[in-house]
């Protein structure tokens, strides 16, 4: 603009017309970004008006107003609506545009007067210093208009744009071990739907159709040099528009010390929170602000220090409550929450530094790229201490019915939902040894292992189901019954198998690892059948295969035996428990198999005794009751002749 | 940066020492000549901050680069600190009494400490808005001739100054009456309202969080070691305590930060230790300047935001009574007070935004010097439990 300046014309008479001119050109000039061609074009232009003009006047066109008076009728204008109640932009358009044509007057005259050369001329200068007056009048008033349409204009978004975690994610678990029951598998992961969470969302935070007014407020405003005013009013408005939206997501200020004090059900919700909040004020929030910033300010400043100034106190409110949970113990309930954390940060890293990408926003870059790395840190403590969790869990009693541990389920449960966060934990894991002091012995993956199982999360996965087949095979060691401590093992090597079956997993464990662990659970069935059924099955056996049959005493003393064995065995196994239907009744017919066939037979063999009283229980009445079995509710025959 | 030279060679210094010791005299807790030597350094840094030495250039107390010196003395002290308390130390050392119960309660004062700098940063944030707020005046009245236009820009720029700077501490509840007072769409009441008012310290903690009193919190049983235990290690840990919290209270009052109310309740440290003199001078200068100035509500200490105060205070007189073209002696003692006003928005500018990131290292050290002190902990713990 000081080009246009040069080109004031010295004597007063073409001051209306070229002021006219100067106007056209300036408003045309307040692009800032305007090429030196262009700038050029605009000089030139400006000198053909002015050439213009001098034809008209010397046509003894249109004359000028007086200066003086001009300044009056916009001083009239700018007074009158400093005792007027309303704001002028509630006026309607006409009183706003008026309002702007005044001050645009005056700033016309002021730099038309500033041209000239003042000093000695007293009423010029007279009237140079009442502009300045009105100016500061009109600036004053405009700041307040313009805090006033920020107020009132602002929208009021929503925060349902993103949807919160699916509800499966918001089990909480815990230290415990045992409040994670069987969920319904609802295995459609909540990433992929989550995944549209990425696409960017700008909303307007100010109605669009104020936009134009705004921006018509800083462009008087900056052209007369109250830049600096209307950038403290606008970051002062939005600043504050921000802490409060922040109030709206409820994610509290909290101090370090409150945090580390949490307890880990109010602490996971805060950190759910967090990665929303996260979301939410990042790519959505922020990114909206940073366009209104640019739509407001874009063509008159680089609105990098307005945008920080803004933003800063609520992020660095997000920040220090990532600060404080990389800060504490990481227990393994932790970890899930701490990993979300992680991926919403790692993801969100491009945004920060998209929007923060001057200098003046290397704090903030800064400052969240070391917080990712501190969340990579704490989540992989967390997960060394599932590891070692997991190995030390113990317990003092067997555990009744020999039916899958709550910690089977817990950490099967748990590491079900690794496979969501893969690339993360193999980023994370992969400098970290798989715990290869391990007793259970690593099952050798050959040549032929493909890449997932191969990748540093599934020998992390498979060193954690070694460390809890370990501790469950200590767990079984309490159980004094071998049939039952067969049972029990049976049971979770077969749960985990199913787990892993089911889900994502089976691809980082391999066919060959379920392969091997089919056959071990199918290794204790066998183990059991043989501990509980062989000595029964062995008192039916005939001794004497020779003989037709046996004689009646002798087979009176096999038939007590028979029933008193079977009866125990009903009475003990009744209560144990085989949770899985299918399992349960593989095991029953292969039991049924070798019990009722060497039954049969027995019978078979000796008709003649059949009918005695010595047989309590028909073949139908062993298959039935056989039913009975591992139903987990303990029944007797014992009194109960015949039912 | 001279103060981590100094650190690197000290520390180099001490482990090799510790190692030869340690090797001779297994249960060797602390070796006197180390205790002496870091209470020297603590002694030396802060009779520096306090009166410094002829050659090195002067900065006023509470001011920005007196600040960034006293932070710098806080990683000094800290670093020294941990060295002699952890550096080839064994952890069950560490972990057994008197240490067992002070190092948990040491950490427990860095936690309240990291919220500490927490505010305060914040609070140095706050800072900005009154800058540019004198920006605002410097260039409004860094003019000749001043017109009458120009004297009534900056002096309702420093009248918003003022405001912004006067804000009680407990006003983080401001939003509501200005969010009232916008409401209405008319211009009543609220004319003479400064704009920048609205701006309050935004606080980052819960509502009754108060920086005086984790200050308090943070002496309750800080408690001068005394009989064998000064000569052990738990004499470091005090002295460390004592200079996180001189520095924690030297911050608060110089920064706004969430209810400072009683802030000039001393914590006591007591006398008879050499190194502690200078803290206490140190001190008792700040305290003094906090009690004349806490009566009215105000942004802290900090001598730029003194010097802002008082220097928009007296060119609100002038542009009050200011009348174009003003006299030459008032308009030039103005001019002299621009320029200056200037120069501390200028220093301002330059020095907020690294002591804010200075006060952010402090703020990661803490972090990390309470993370080893809980794994050595741990180790301790596991080490000195039964084998069974």
């Amino acid at each position: 603009m000081d080009e246009c300046r040069s080109t004031i014309p010295t004597y007063e008479g073409d001051l209306h017309v070229v002021a006219a001119a100067h106007h056209i050109v300036k408003a045309l000039g307040a692009t800032n970004n305007l090429s030196d061609d262009l700038r050029k074009i605009l000089i030139d232009l400006d000198a053909h008006l002015s050439m213009i003009t001098s034809n008209i006047d010397s046509k003894g066109g249109r004359g000028f107003v007086d200066v003086e008076e001009r300044l009056k009728q916009a001083e009239r204008k700018i007074v009158s609506w400093e005792s007027d109640p309303m704001m002028i932009w509630n006026s309607g358009p006409r009183e706003s545009s008026e309002y702007l044509e005044a001050v645009d007057e005056i700033q016309t005259l002021i730099d038309g007067l500033r041209g000239l050369s003042v000093k000695e001329n007293r009423k010029q200068e007279g009237i140079l210093h009442q502009a300045a007056s009105v100016l500061q009048m009109a600036m004053s008033r405009l700041e307040e208009e313009l805090i006033h349409i920020l107020v009132q204009h602002r929208q009021q978004f929503e925060p349902k744009h993103m949807s919160s975690r699916s509800t499966r994610r918001d089990v909480v678990y815990d230290d415990s071990f045992v409040s994670v029951e069987d969920e319904p598998a609802e295995e459609t992961s909540s990433r992929n739907c989550s995944s549209d969470e990425s696409g960017e969302y700008i909303v307007d935070l100010v109605h669009a159709h104020v936009i134009p007014d705004i921006k018509s407020i800083a462009k008087v405003m900056f052209t007369s040099d109250y830049g600096q005013e209307f950038c403290e009013a606008f970051i002062g408005v939005r600043k504050e528009a921000l802490e409060q939206y922040f109030a709206i997501l409820e994610t509290g200020k909290l101090s370090i010390e409150d945090v580390l004090k949490m307890e880990w059900t109010s602490m996971s919700s805060e950190m759910n929170k967090w990665t929303w909040s996260m979301k939410i004020i990042f790519r959505i929030y922020l990114a909206s602000e940073k366009r209104l910033c640019d739509q407001v300010l874009g063509d008159f400043i680089s609105v990098n220090f307005c945008f920080l100034e803004i933003s800063k106190a609520t992020i660095l409110c997000l920040l220090n409550f990532g600060e404080a949970i990389a800060m504490g113990p990481h227990q393994p309930e932790k970890l899930l929450r701490l990993l979300d954390m992680y991926e919403t940060l790692a993801d969100l890293l491009l945004d920060i530094n998209t929007l923060f990408s001057e200098e003046a926003g290397s704090f903030v870059r800064l400052q969240f790229h070391e917080l990712l790395e501190r969340l990579g840190d704490s989540a992989t403590a967390a997960f060394k201490a599932f590891g070692v969790a997991i190995s030390s869990n113990g317990s003092f009693y067997p555990f009744p019915g020999g039916g899958v541990h709550p910690l089977n389920k817990y950490v099967m449960n748990y590491i079900r939902m690794f496979p969501e966060y893969c690339n993360t934990l193999n980023l994370l894991l992969k400098d970290q040894h798989a715990d290869v002091a391990n007793p259970v012995t690593e099952p050798e993956y050959g040549q032929n292992m493909s890449l997932s199982t191969s990748c540093p999360m599934a020998c992390h996965l498979r060193s954690i189901t070694s460390s809890l087949e370990f501790n469950l095979h200590k767990k079984s060691k309490l159980y004094k019954d071998e049939a039952l401590r067969h049972i029990f093992l049976m049971n979770n090597i077969h749960y985990l198998v199913q787990k892993v079956k089911g889900s994502e997993l089976r691809l980082f464990f391999g066919d060959e690892w379920i392969r091997k662990h089919n056959a071990k659970f199918q290794q204790h069935e066998m183990n059991y059948e043989r501990a509980t059924w062989s000595s029964v099955v062995s008192v039916l056996k005939d001794d004497n295969p020779g003989s037709s049959s046996m004689s009646k005493s002798t087979f009176k003393e096999r038939c007590k035996g028979f029933n008193i064995a079977f009866e125990e065995v009903y009475k003990t196994q009744t209560s144990w428990c085989i949770p899985d239907p299918q399992l349960r009744e593989d095991l029953r017919i292969s039991t049924s198999l070798k019990v009722i066939h060497a039954y049969r037979t027995f019978l078979g063999r000796n008709p003649a005794h059949v009918d005695d009283k010595c047989v309590k229980y028909t073949v139908e009445d062993v298959e039935k009751l056989l039913l009975d079995l591992f139903e987990g509710s303990p029944r007797s025959l014992c009194n109960s002749r015949r039912w | 940066m001279p103060a981590t030279e100094y650190q690197g060679s000290f520390l180099g210094r001490i482990s090799i020492r510790r190692n030869q010791i340690i090797a001779v005299d297994g249960n060797h807790e602390l070796d006197l000549e180390d205790l002496e030597l870091f209470q020297k350094h603590v002694s030396d840094r802060f009779s520096e901050l306090l009166s410094p030495t002829d050659d090195v250039p002067v900065d006023t107390l509470l001011s920005i680069s007196w600040l960034r010196k006293l932070l710098d003395v806080f990683l000094c002290c800290e670093a020294e600190f941990k060295a002699i308390l952890l550096m080839g130390r064994d952890p069950s050392q560490i972990s057994k009494p008197p240490l067992d119960r002070l190092i948990p309660e040491f950490l427990d004062r860095a936690v309240k400490a990291l919220d500490l700098c927490n505010g305060v940063i914040n609070g140095v944030e706050s800072f900005r808005h009154c800058q540019k707020l004198a920006e605002i005046a410097v260039s409004a009245l860094d003019q000749n001739p001043i017109r009458d236009g120009q004297a009534r820009r900056a002096k309702k720029a420093l009248n918003s100054l003022m405001s912004a700077m006067n804000l009680d501490d407990k006003e983080g509840s401001n939003t509501k009456t200005t969010e009232r007072s916008w409401s209405f769409g008319r211009r009543g009441g609220n004319k003479d309202r400064p704009p920048g008012h609205f701006r309050s310290l935004s606080w980052q903690v819960a509502k009754n969080w108060s920086a005086a009193k984790q200050i308090q919190t943070m002496t309750t049983n800080l408690v001068a070691p005394r009989g064998g235990e000064a000569s052990g290690l738990a004499s470091p840990v005090y002295i460390m305590s004592v200079i996180m919290v001189f520095v924690m209270w030297a911050l608060v009052a110089a920064i706004p930060c969430q209810e400072r109310t009683g802030l000039a309740t001393h914590f006591p440290v007591p006398k008879q230790f050499s190194w502690a003199h200078s803290i206490i001078g140190l001190q008792e200068k700040i305290g003094d300047e906090w009690k004349k100035k806490e009566k009215k509500g105000m942004a802290g200490l900090l001598e730029e935001m003194q010097k802002m105060e008082k220097l928009g205070q007296s060119l609100i007189e002038f542009t009050d009574s200011f009348q174009f073209p003003g006299e030459t002696e008032k308009v030039e003692e103005a001019a002299a007070q621009v320029a200056e006003l200037s120069e501390t928005c200028r220093r301002m500018e330059e020095g907020l935004l690294p002591l804010q990131m200075q006060i952010r290292e402090v703020f990661h050290r803490i972090v990390r010097s309470r993370t080893e002190f809980l794994d050595v902990l741990d180790q301790g713990g596991k080490s000195s439990a039964p084998l069974v």
